[in-house]
């Protein structure tokens, strides 16, 4: 089997891939449905939630999924943006990974103030 | 070199419409756009969660606009198509091989949706629902 010479980013777009494949359904309905109904307004309380991400190991848990999940598509949307035809790839690829590693440490600050 | 080498027309921006196959797969790659947007408004809700009750408050009301509903009902769209799409290329990325044979596709796939009904009864329990 051929072996990827770009073994990171390639376990950072899959591995991003697979936890919003499995996780992100659920979390946008449950806001989703909160939006629409006013459902699980207990669970996103204002004490519910703090007490929540209060939790370490919930704020290893958030963080390792929005972590990946922003480097899984900062990868496809650098593909994107070559399919609707910006050429510029190494331009894009600075943007697109600037932006995730932008938003991994805002992640980071936002978990630790709560 | 005289020789002109044939190439063919193609549009740089709508490719993607001349092949149903190309369609479903903009249709794919596209879903990052509302993932990305998502994954932002969660990390927004993170820090207003951090800043005090009105600010919370401010964050949900946001989610509850307009806007917000029509953005998340297209956002659950495109993820369940993430989902599904990321789903059905398992078994060319995962080959489990048991013994002579390997692992048959269908069952990986079956798996992963048993994982997916498992994780998403969890949260909404979590939540609340059940």
């Amino acid at each position: 089997m051929a072996r990827s010479s770009k073994a990171i980013p390639w376990f950072l777009f899959a591995g991003g891939g697979t936890a919003t494949a499995f996780i992100l359904p659920v979390i946008i309905l449950v806001t989703g449905l909160f939006a629409l109904f006013g459902a699980f307004s207990g669970a996103l309380s204002y004490e519910t939630m703090q007490a929540f991400i209060g939790n370490w190991l919930i704020k290893i848990i958030v963080f390792g999924i929005l972590f990946l999940t922003l480097w899984h598509v900062a990868h496809r949307l650098r593909v994107v943006a070559h399919d609707f035809g910006i050429r510029a790839d190494t331009g894009v690829a600075i943007v697109v990974y600037g932006l995730a590693a932008v938003g991994t440490i805002a992640t980071i600050v936002a978990l630790l103030n709560v | 070199m005289s020789r002109k080498p044939y190439v063919r027309q193609m549009s740089k921006t709508s490719w993607f419409l001349t092949h149903s196959r190309y369609k479903n797969y903009m249709l794919h790659e596209v879903t990052c756009i509302f993932i990305a947007i998502y994954a932002v408004i969660l990390i927004v809700g993170l820090f207003r969660l951090g800043q005090g009750p009105e600010a919370w408050q401010g964050w949900l009301d946001g989610l509850r606009s307009p806007l917000g509903i029509i953005f998340q009902i297209l956002a659950f769209i495109f993820s369940v198509i993430h989902t599904w799409s990321w789903f059905k290329v398992v078994p060319q990325a995962m080959r489990i091989q048991r013994g002579e044979d390997f692992v048959p596709g269908n069952l990986i796939v079956g798996v992963h949706y048993g994982v997916l009904a498992v994780i998403s009864l969890f949260v909404l329990i979590l939540a609340g629902v059940a």
